[in-house]
């Protein structure tokens, strides 16, 4: 059994900059799951989805040089890395040919079924918790940090102004913030 | 806007989903840059969204961690299997361990007798039931074929164009009764000679047909094994009666009249 070591998010940084392979292995097992959300809430197909992440995490290693602490957190770098690739895939002709129309359903079971004994924390407790999130905040947040949509489009899909898409999102993340931390 | 403003103007939302245009982009990092202290507050987002993301985590299959680390680190894997060197255990030979040696030894032997008996018992189930499998079988094959025949014999009886004749029994025989269907269409002639008394030993039912006053062999009526079924003679396209006679096994040119067992004029 490895030990379960815990690193700081600065430690972290710096061990990958150094290509330390321990440290990508930590980096795989606490985010792959994550990331593997995000990209399966807009590829519905495991196959397709899978590739992605492969694809995401070659893309994370080789370009980690260019991750700039001052301008955010390492997850939301990474996030931004997998859902502009995501998104680039959906666009993509091969992908248009073989998307196949799955039910979300099907992605709630999946990740029922799969216990990740790797998180990082109680997920199934989070999990608990974010579903007291309203529905109005719930689908802000999954079409903007999830799907990546522009807060043009958001605007257009849920039939309200350009300016109450800044505001509710700002309501959301504090009511999400509240939620986590009860 | 001062720092108080910046906040509540939502821009580290947007700029923390990955919403903000470009920009707002450029004055979120302007702001990040001119206040530091404002890091602290973005990083609270950035969790609070990095838990929700958590907590809809699904776990891919593990193929992917593979292929990804196969990519990245191609010679990793090779390298680490060549250094691997299988450790040597040494022989023990110290008293203790050979006295446990010679109590295993000895529990493999009452083992292995106890498996010998096993498969002795074993195989004798097992011809047992092999036997019983065959006797079973056979007695499938056979209500196998006797259910075909039922059908052909059915097929005949039920074919549309099949005219039933029935051969009732001379003064010779009274009791005697043969049935004949005579298909219209082909001339085919079946009979069905299930009421036909026992055949003494060394002779044989034969079928005639009378045509033009003349008698003509319809064929040998097989009685053999007790079984009659339906059975195909030969055909006939006119006919004024049939007859069956007794005679030798074989058969006989010419009917042997005293023998006439049964018989019915068309």
């Amino acid at each position: 059994m490895a030990e379960i070591i815990k690193y700081s998010e600065e430690d972290l940084v710096e061990l990958l900059r150094s290509n330390d392979k321990s440290a990508f292995e930590y980096l795989y097992d606490n985010y792959s799951g994550a990331l593997y959300g995000i990209i399966f809430k807009i590829i519905s197909d495991h196959e397709q989805a899978e590739d992605v992440l492969q694809e995401a995490f070659v893309r994370i290693w080789n370009n980690f040089s260019a991750y700039d602490p001052s301008k955010g957190r390492l997850f939301t770098w990474m996030l931004n890395i997998t859902r502009n690739l995501t998104i680039d895939t959906t666009r993509s002709k091969s992908f248009k040919k073989q998307s196949k129309i799955q039910s979300s359903e099907k992605a709630v079971d999946y990740a029922s079924n799969n216990n990740n004994e790797k998180e990082r924390f109680d997920a199934l407790g989070i999990r608990n918790q974010v579903s007291l999130l309203k529905e109005d905040y719930r689908q802000i947040i999954v079409l903007s940090y999830f799907e990546g949509f522009t807060q043009d489009e958001i605007s257009k899909k849920l039939g309200i102004p350009l300016g109450t898409v800044k505001t509710r999102m700002r309501a959301a993340i504090f009511e999400l913030k509240k939620i986590l931390q009860t | 806007m001062n720092q108080e403003e910046f906040i509540s103007s939502g821009l580290l939302e947007l700029y923390a989903t990955g919403i903000s245009s470009v920009e707002e982009t450029r004055i979120v990092e302007d702001y990040l840059k001119q206040f530091p202290e404002l890091r602290e507050e973005l990083k609270e987002i950035e969790i609070s969204l990095e838990n929700y993301a958590q907590a809809n985590a699904i776990r891919p299959s593990s193929s992917v961690k593979e292929k990804v680390f196969d990519r990245i680190f191609p010679d990793a894997t090779v390298t680490e299997e060549k250094n691997k060197i299988s450790p040597v255990i040494p022989i023990n030979r110290n008293p203790q361990s050979n006295l446990l040696f010679k109590l295993m030894a000895a529990a493999s032997f009452i083992l292995l007798l106890g498996s010998i008996a096993l498969n002795y018992t074993y195989y004798h189930k097992y011809s047992n039931a092999n036997e019983q499998l065959q006797i079973a079988q056979q007695k499938i094959d056979h209500q196998e074929k006797s259910n075909l025949a039922m059908t052909e014999d059915l097929n005949v009886m039920t074919n549309k164009y099949a005219q039933p004749v029935v051969l009732n029994g001379t003064p010779h025989a009274p009791d005697a009764l043969a049935k004949i269907f005579w298909m219209k269409n082909t001339g085919q002639v079946y009979i069905d000679p299930t009421n036909l008394p026992q055949v003494p030993e060394g002779k044989q039912y034969q079928l005639w047909a009378i045509v033009d006053g003349k008698p003509i062999d319809g064929g040998m009526i097989a009685t053999e094994k007790g079984i009659y079924h339906i059975q195909k003679m030969k055909s006939f396209g006119k006919v004024d009666a049939f007859a069956i006679t007794l005679e030798k096994e074989g058969g006989s040119p010419t009917p042997t009249m005293d023998e006439m067992i049964v018989s019915a004029k068309m």
